[in-house]
Order: structure tokens, then sequence, then C-alpha cells
């Protein structure tokens, strides 16, 4: 199948088209997004805020028990990220905020994954958890830096609509 | 009015409404100020509501400094934002109610601290450590109210605001 075919088959799943009548559903959608957004954010800030040290009279463990609000912010926005792809996916596809959009959460994941290997390969985190050591403040710092520049680039998709390129 | 026609017609109002840039990048600042302020609120409110008993209250000073400046950045794009159509948005009502939500929501935390107040320090109001937030214990009634209104209110903010786009009515003549 060609691209614009498979494109062709997301535009007229069912999911779309009742998107597509309905502003109120897609308004919906947006306000979603941005409640999980909220959720992802809120929980990034305190995990990778306590292992770049910056809150450092919280145990590890209780910062990372903020990570389940991640995931369920991160599960929201995948759902009306679907969502609204499905409403128009000629247009989100070859738009360059949207593709360095997906490429940047592919890569925060990837740093994810990868930290949690490492952590679980060696002990990263110190029994006192208090100094923590650089490779950590990297994925603390990669990870709030990638979803900052996420949360830009979803907020100037439209900005790109029917275009290619950036410049 | 007059005043506000004025505004209007100001070359930053026309910048900001008619140029390709100005209003997208307003709304990048008010997104991400969204996120910190928001975000950090509804971990707080959270741990106020029992989960993760190990996290100390206390370490929420520092991450409410970096909330008020989400909510400062929000504050300046927000009137930034609004001096591109001043007119139009005092005609949407969206924005009346966001305004009012965000007022409830000040008030609803306003409430929030007096009962935390309450549950952390004794009678003779000498304040404890952690006090009764500190490990097992549960947070007062009052507490626990003051902090879901405060969430209702902002979920409430968030949906409206993003409604100001829908309902903002066609510009003044």
């Amino acid at each position: 199948m060609t691209e614009g075919e498979v494109l062709h088959w997301i535009k007229e799943l069912p999911l779309g088209a009742a998107v597509r009548e309905s502003r109120w559903l897609f308004a919906m959608g947006e306000t979603l997004h941005l409640i999980g957004l909220c959720f992802m954010v809120g929980g990034l800030l305190i995990v990778d805020l306590r292992l770049l040290g910056f809150i450092r009279r919280v145990p590890m463990r209780a910062a990372v028990a903020f990570l389940p609000f991640v995931i369920f912010g991160f599960l929201i926005n995948l759902a009306t990220g679907i969502e609204f792809f499905t409403t128009d996916p000629f247009m989100y596809w070859p738009n360059p905020a949207f593709r360095l959009k997906m490429l940047l959460i592919l890569l925060a994941g990837l740093n994810a994954v990868m930290f949690t290997v490492m952590e679980h390969r060696r002990v990263l985190v110190p029994a006192g958890g208090k100094n923590m050591g650089a490779y950590v403040k990297l994925t603390a710092g990669l990870s709030l830096s990638l979803w900052l520049a996420v949360i830009l680039l979803g907020r100037l998709l439209p900005a790109f609509e029917g275009s290619t390129r950036f410049f | 009015m007059e005043l506000l026609a004025w505004l209007e017609q100001t070359d930053f109002s026309v910048w900001l409404r008619e140029s390709d840039w100005g209003h997208p990048i307003m709304l990048c600042f008010h997104a991400v100020g969204m996120a910190i302020v928001v975000g950090i609120f509804f971990m707080y409110s959270a741990r106020i509501l029992g989960y993760a008993r190990d996290f100390p209250p206390s370490a929420f000073d520092r991450l409410f400094s970096l909330a008020w400046f989400g909510f400062a950045v929000n504050a300046v794009s927000g009137v930034v934002l609004y001096f591109g159509e001043p007119r139009r948005l005092l005609a949407t009502p969206a924005f009346w109610i966001k305004m009012i939500l965000i007022v409830f929501a000040g008030l609803s935390l306003w409430a929030l601290a007096k009962a935390l107040h309450a549950d952390t320090h004794d009678s003779v109001g000498l304040p404890g450590p952690d006090g009764a937030l500190a490990g097992a214990a549960v947070v007062s009634r009052d507490a626990r109210i003051a902090v879901i209104c405060s969430v209702i209110f902002w979920l409430g903010a968030i949906t409206v605001g993003r409604l100001i786009g829908y309902n903002i009515p066609p510009p003044p003549l």
C-alpha cells in the first residue's frame, strides 16, 4: 500500500469521521490532551527534579512513586493524539512540527527505557539517595528538555499546517 | 471602551493579532506555564489526599516556588494575549468564566492552607514538623474538601480556557 492509501484508510475510520462531524468531540479531546499534559509534566517535575538533586529531602522511592501519573497522563495524550490524527491524517503526516514532535517523544521514551535498564543492572541510586551521578542527571535533564520541546511543537502544529518544512 | 479601542489599534496589538507568530508564541508560554503550575498542583493534591505518604509535604516548598513562577508566566502571557483582543475577550463568556474559576481556585487554595495549618499546628499555634501530614496520618476533612474543590476549579479553568478560542465573537466593527 502506498503512503497515501494508508493515510486515506486511517481517515475513513469511524473515529475520525465522528470527530470531524462534531466540533465538541474535538474540543473535549483538546481539553483532555491539556489535562493529560499537566499530569505528565507534574509527575516528571517531581521525578526529574529529585534526580537532579533539587529536592534532596525526598526519599528516592517517594519521588519515583509519582511515575504512574506520568504514565497516566501519557496514555490520555496518546489516546487523544490518535483521535486528532484520525480526523486529518493528510495534514498531520507531512507536518514538520508533527514529525519532530513524534521523534522527540520516541527519544524521550528511549531515554526512559535506557535509564530503567541501567538502573536495574547496577545500583545507580546510592542508598543514601543524596548525590546523583552524571548519567542520572543527564537522563533527568534530557527528560525535561525533550518534553518541553514536545509541548512547544504541539502548540505550534497549526502554524505548520500545509507545510512540509520548517523554513 | 475608547481605551480598549485605542489599545486595539496600537502596533503591538495589531502585531499580536495579525502576525504569523505573535499569538502562537504567547500561547506556547501559556501552555508551559499551565503545565508547570497545574502539574505541580495536581501532584500536591495527590499527596494531600494520601498518595505517596513517604513524600514529605515540606519538600513541596521548593516546588511551590516553581509553581508560582509558572503562575506568573501565565499571568503575564495572559495579559499580553488579552492586549491582542481587548474588546472581543470582554464579550466572550468563556473568558469571564475562566477568570472567575481561577479566583475560586485561589480561594480554595487559601482555605486549604488554613485547614493544613490547623492540621500541623497544636492548639497553642506552635508549628510541629510536618506534623499530622507526616507518615501515615490523614489530613482533615476540610483540607480534603478544599483540595478537591481546587482541582475541580483548575480543571474547569483549563476546559473553559480552551473554549475561549471557540466562543470568541466576531471582531467589533
